[in-house]
């Protein structure tokens, strides 16, 4: 049994005039469990996201530019000032060098010393220095990056991954969403299902509290009373389906068994205190805690139990330098620090335990940062502006390869000089590791087929191993 | 025509075209199509009926049998409003053995304050209805609810569906524009506003514009021409500069995403003019009285301002006693490296305004005292205000709010001769300002109640309600194609303008939004008649006659019955455009009336019920399965219209981003107030309707889908606005079944699915029952577990 059976799958596919090319695609109706039937094999049976809300400089992460330290503290050359738009720089800015030390990480590139850990991974890792995008304020960014376009409305990235591939699981929704740190800008649009159906909405796995929204039994009923209820409660409706002989009413008695086995398994795939103190050091995780480690080994909780998509996302890291709290030297050192291990831990462990080749894991932002100091009303804290133009991110197992290095920012990372990939590029590479055709990929709404990538979007080779 | 054709066809699309002479068949004019003869004595004779048999039998399929009058009653009471009806509706029902029972009924429900709140519903998803703004900060719009009374009260009208668009659309432009019709253009200010940091009010302002224009011709016109933003439509013949040309209709409303929402218009309920009206009069009372005062007041200097004082921060710049604080004001000496300056414009009574952010405000006045007396200072501050009367300190507040009139009162003794008065303000961020007022010894009272009165008709004004204004004449846009969809990127200046394939707007007539509203419900307009109906009738059936509600162009669907689909087009037009002459003829025919009871034969032949030979069964939407738990379990407030309001759901749902505003649980009556009344904000909306199929409305929805999750389950278990209709329900259950359980049961039963339960079912309810008792439960909880099992069930989360 699926988290949707068949027929109510067929359903919604009726109901939705879903595109003949996705459902030829996919073999409509499936039996069982469903299980990937892709166009080729994919690498990725699993994806977890790691989006860092705000946009992280990884100019100072992972692209070192001696040219810029150089001139630190000089005024930014008027070339790179021509027709720009800037969230807030004012008036002619100055450039800012490299606030911390660099270490050789181990596929030999220099690292940001705040990620001592995450260095000793890159072995594992592509890192890509040349991603665009198009948008420059937070909101627009993450909906470009997750949905493909900049507004609201659109379904994600993971509903299109639930929507494409099934359910793998037979207890767990397809898509979890984990928050830590706050709220990203763009709030819950960033999984909301658009104009896919519902089912495929990312569900938010909270950190505190019940996991799953209604999860838990009110006051007075336990678990054997809530079984006694649905035992009559199927009966009943038993009864019923004879006299209706709707099958919705069938689908509705197997969502009501899979509601009480998330009940189950959900507060069982949530609970940290089962795993031992060794994963506990190696992710830096504390039980019971609401924290970016916390979240990671959930989702690799969850990954091992069929979850599709987890999207992580953490916030934070909006560094702007208006003030001690988004200062390059307080607030990076400390985000650095809350996100260095977990993620050195996540990799690791996927790899011991022989899940990295079938698990994507994707890091990083929604933009880049500049070059330049952003001195927001003339702010002595240092940070710097938006900036679409270039930003790095990294991508690990599932099918991509190994240590290496992709693109090239020029001397001031600034700009591209090599390789640019903007985000619609990121998300068609993304759908290819699973084994899905972009472009194929489609959904009919108001008038048109609409997919992931828009009408744009190119699987980049260079990244697959 | 010719060219476009051309030009598409050269671009490869002419495949996907029809033949060049045939039009597209939902551009063609609306006729009144002749129903097929009546072919079966025992089915309805009506022109629905005829239409929908005629293809019935064209799918090898027969009508099915008449719903029971229960299932009927619930089908039409939960359709027409809402709520599902009690069984004392449906004795009433089965009693009236005359001619036209069914209709009496009809006409019953159509006249309850539930049809319209319930017909409200459906139209405040087309109108994306929100409580607040969108995008990043999602900031409250607390006003809002203002349109959504108005949306009720035309419903409660029956307003002519022709009136209810223009007023919607154009009503700020009608000739003696009532408030009413100005209210009713906030129809499209439901459109986001983004106040993000940064971002470009153009930019936004273009994509609230955008989303008018894609609004409106998806709800009116079922046309999708969101694509013709970019480039000129791939499938239907809309060139992009058509779509700017009808941008251009829209691109001339003064509001352009400003952080306040303006222009706004005060729009005072009924409930407000009343209040207003006796405060008025309470007003002149209390000025009368006043006038009859005669106090010796001492006489005042002018004020004098010493500011700003910075400070480290607010805290400091309030805490920190400057020199005026320490010394005395020295009005003829520099205090803090500043002058004191006179200011004779600082009236009694008014509310002042500076500026300087973490700085101290000083300000001193002399109160010449003829005896000695006792006054009242009415003071007013934004923000902290300490003050001293004779250097001795008599007011100290640490607060935070913009300045008011008589927000803090203090009573001084003034000795005859010079009194000296000083004030401290201190401001945080934005303007700061002070009021100031003397009352003298015997009319403090007077004055409070006067003050009291003022306040109390400021509120009555009404709330401030975004609406549509046009721009003065001086002040209009030029509007020009926008390349690739950028607003940055302008091209040719374009006029407003309907696309050429449909028919034009009178040569004469005017081009604006008015215009095009009256074009819009024009009678040769072939769409909008169409495009209504057929959404009414999905409402009605869970399926259109076009299942793409939205989409009438080559893309979207052929009408399963395209002579009923004109034939209830025409009959809408030609009832002057009434939905309530609709709605009856719709639920008074046979195909509506049939039961819903599915064969093997149906599922072969027709499993999505395309040729209506049943009645249509599907899910009740979140809100209906809301109301019908509050309803059935007695427990529903019947209270129509007002703020919006804030029924259970988890904690951590709500987002605290930003704002202070906070989700709080309502307690009393508005904790179970019809759903519709649930505050709507965009970045999270109430999640147990999200896991029903709502949506955010951060655009117009078009149509929900109807999903069928595990998630579902557990908030119908265990969301307590399901949990706590179930034990009401149960309790009620227990008083009937008292002496003997399978009366309660049987009681629980009919109350909530209007049918006696048969014997094993009954059975099944007792067992669970005796079960949870024998187990230790107390009676009330047992009988809760009972009545929770029952609004589970698919029957009752159902509507067949």
């Amino acid at each position: 049994m699926s988290i949707f059976d068949p027929i109510s799958r067929r359903r919604f596919l009726e109901g939705a005039g879903v595109s003949v090319g996705a459902a030829a695609l996919h073999g409509l109706p499936r039996d069982g469990v469903d299980k990937p039937r892709p166009g080729f094999a994919p690498r990725a049976k699993s994806v977890i996201y790691l989006h860092m809300e705000g946009a992280p400089p990884t100019l100072d992460m992972f692209d070192r530019k001696p040219t810029l330290d150089r001139y630190d503290g000089k005024k930014c050359p008027d070339e790179f000032l021509e027709k720009e738009r800037f969230a807030f720089i004012k008036g002619h800015p100055k450039l800012l060098g490299h606030q911390h030390g660099w270490i050789r990480a181990q596929n030999g590139i220099e690292m940001c010393e705040l990620f001592p850990h995450l260095a000793q991974q890159m072995g594992d890792v592509t890192l890509i220095r040349s991603m665009y995008t198009d948008q420059f304020n937070h909101a627009p960014a993450e909906h470009l990056l997750f949905s493909g376009a900049p507004r609201p409305g659109r379904p994600s990235m993971g509903a299109w991954l639930s929507y494409g591939l099934g359910a793998e699981s037979r207890d767990l929704p397809d898509f979890v969403v984990m928050v830590s740190g706050g709220m990203p800008s763009a709030g819950k649009a960033l999984w909301s299902a658009g104009f896919l159906p519902s089912v495929h909405q990312g569900v938010e796995f909270r950190s505190a509290g019940e996991p799953v929204l209604y999860l838990q039994n009110p006051a007075g009923y336990d678990r054997a009373r809530r079984r006694r209820s649905l035992d009559a409660l199927n009966d009943l409706n038993r009864i019923h389906e004879q006299r209706a002989g709707d099958p919705e009413t069938t689908t509705r008695i197997a969502q009501g068994e899979l509601a009480f086995r998330m009940q189950a398994s959900v507060p069982e795939a949530v609970d940290l205190r089962s795993e031992p103190q060794e994963v506990h050091d190696l992710y830096g995780t504390t039980p019971g805690q609401a924290s970016l480690a916390n979240n990671c080994l959930l989702a690799r909780r969850l990954v091992e139990r069929g979850v599709r998509f987890v999207h992580l996302f953490d916030s934070g890291w909006d560094i702007h330098g208006t003030g001690p709290n988004d200062d390059l030297m307080t607030q990076f050192p400390k985000q650095a620090g809350r996100l260095d291990r977990p993620l050195a831990g996540l990799i690791t462990d996927l790899r011991r335990r022989g899940m990295l080749d079938d698990t994507l894991v994707v890091w990083g932002g929604e933009f880049g940062r500049t070059p330049m100091n952003e001195a927001r009303n003339g702010s002595k804290f240092l940070g710097r502006d938006h900036h679409p133009h270039c930003f790095g991110l990294l991508m690990a197992g599932g099918g991509v390869k190994r240590g290496a290095v992709i693109g090239a920012t020029d001397e001031l990372g600034h700009g591209i000089t090599e390789n640019p990939i903007h985000v619609h590029d990121l998300q068609a590479t993304i759908l290819h590791l699973c084994g899905i055709d972009h472009e194929e990929l489609t959904y009919k709404f108001q008038g048109r087929p609409f997919r992931l990538t828009d009408v744009f979007g190119k699987v980049r080779k260079e990244l697959l191993a | 025509m010719t060219t476009r054709l051309a030009l598409l066809l050269s671009l490869g699309f002419g495949a996907l075209l029809p033949a060049q002479g045939e039009r597209h068949w939902s551009y063609e004019p609306i006729t009144r199509p002749a129903p097929p003869p009546a072919a079966n004595a025992a089915w309805g004779g009506g022109a629905i009926d005829r239409f929908a048999l005629a293809r019935m039998r064209a799918h090898g399929l027969e009508p099915s049998a008449p719903a029971s009058p229960a299932m009927w009653l619930r089908r039409v009471t939960l359709d027409l409003t809402g709520l599902p009806p009690t069984p004392e509706a449906l004795a009433a029902f089965s009693q009236d053995r005359g001619a036209g029972a069914r209709a009496r009924v009809v006409d019953r429900l159509m006249q309850a304050d539930a049809f319209a709140e319930r017909w409200a519903t459906w139209w405040l998803d087309l109108a994306r209805y929100a409580d607040s703004q969108g995008y990043e900060k999602d900031a409250l719009r607390m006003t809002m609810w203002r349109y959504r009374d108005w949306v009720i009260d035309a419903f409660r009208r029956d307003l002519p569906f022709d009136q209810f668009t223009i007023e919607q659309l154009a009503g700020d432009l009608l000739p003696g524009a009532t408030l009413e019709q100005q209210l009713a253009t906030a129809f499209h200010r439901q459109t986001m506003n983004n106040t993000e940091g940064g971002t470009d009010d153009e930019e936004f302002r273009v994509a609230a514009v955008v989303d008018r224009v894609d609004t409106t011709m998806q709800v009116w016109m079922g046309s999708t021409l969101g694509c013709a933003q970019c480039h000129d439509h791939k499938y239907d013949p809309f060139s992009q500069k058509e779509f700017f040309q009808l941008f251009a209709f829209f691109d001339q409303t003064a509001d352009a995403d400003r952080n306040n929402d303006e222009p706004r218009m005060r729009a005072p309920t009924e409930a407000n003019r009343a209040a207003a009206a006796a405060l008025e009069l309470q007003l002149d009372d209390a000025r009368a009285a006043l006038e009859g005062v005669e106090d010796q007041l001492p006489e005042a200097s002018d004020w004098h301002l010493l500011g700003p004082v910075p400070g480290g921060d607010f805290a400091d710049a309030r805490d920190r006693a400057f020199a005026p604080e320490r010394d005395g004001a020295q009005l003829d000496q520099e205090q803090e490296g500043l002058r004191w300056q006179a200011r004779p414009g600082f009236v009694d009574g008014k509310i002042h305004n500076w500026s300087g952010a973490n700085s101290a405000f000083y300000l001193h006045r002399t109160l010449r005292a003829a005896v000695a007396c006792e006054v009242t200072l009415s003071l007013g501050s934004d923000d902290a205000i300490a003050a001293w009367c004779n250097g001795e300190e008599v007011l100290r507040k640490n607060v935070a709010h913009g300045a008011q009139l008589d927000q803090e009162r203090v009573v001084v003794k003034l000795h005859p001769g010079d009194n000296d008065l000083l004030l401290k303000v201190t401001n945080g961020g934005g303007p700061g300002g002070f009021a100031f007022e003397l009352w003298g010894p015997s009319e403090g009272g007077l004055r409070q109640a006067l003050r009291r009165i003022e306040r109390e008709l400021a509120q009555s004004q009404g709330p401030l309600v975004p609406v549509l204004r046009e721009l003065p004449v001086d002040k209009r846009r030029v509007t020009r194609v926008h390349i690739r969809g950028s607003f940055l990127d302008q091209g040719d200046e374009v006029q407003p303008a309907t696309p050429a394939v449909w028919p034009k707007l009178p040569a004469t007539g005017r081009r604006d939004r008015l215009g095009f509203a009256r074009w819009l419900m024009s009678p040769e307009n072939p769409l909008t008649a169409r495009v209504l109906a057929n959404r009414i009738w999905s409402e009605l059936f869970g399926r259109g006659i076009v299942p793409t509600l939205e989409d009438f162009g080559s893309q979207g669907d052929r009408p399963s019955h395209p002579g009923l689909l004109d034939w209830l087009a025409r009959e809408f037009v030609d009832s002057g455009w009434s939905m309530r002459h609709l709605l009856r003829t719709v639920v008074l025919s046979a195909t509506y009336s049939q039961t819903s009871a599915q064969t093997a034969r149906h599922r072969e032949l027709d499993p999505n019920n395309v040729w209506f030979a049943r009645g249509p069964a599907f899910r009740l939407t979140g809100e209906q399965l809301r109301d019908q738990a509050l309803a059935v379990s007695g427990l529903l407030s019947d209270q129509v219209g007002g703020p919006s309001v804030m029924p259970p759901q988890p904690g951590g749902v709500w987002r605290q981003l930003y704002s202070g505003a906070r989700w709080t649980d309502a307690t009393g009556d508005d904790r179970y107030r019809r759903a519709l009344y649930t505050f709507w904000r965009r970045t999270s909306p109430h999640p147990a309707m999200m896991v029903f199929d709502a949506q955010s409305r951060e655009a117009c929805v078009l149509r929900r889908q109807r999903t069928n999750t595990p998630l579902q389950a557990l908030v119908l278990w265990n969301d307590p606005q399901f949990h706590e209709p179930a034990k009401a329900l149960g309790a009620a259950a227990m008083e009937r079944g008292r002496a003997d359980a399978a009366v309660g049961a049987a009681w629980l039963w009919r109350r909530c699915l209007l049918r006696e339960p048969s014997r094993a079912e009954r059975d099944r309810l007792v067992a669970l029952l005796a079960q949870e008792q024998q187990l230790g439960a107390a009676e009330l909880d047992a009988w809760g577990v009972v009545a929770s099992v029952v609004m589970c069930l698919d029957e009752f989360v159902s509507r067949r």
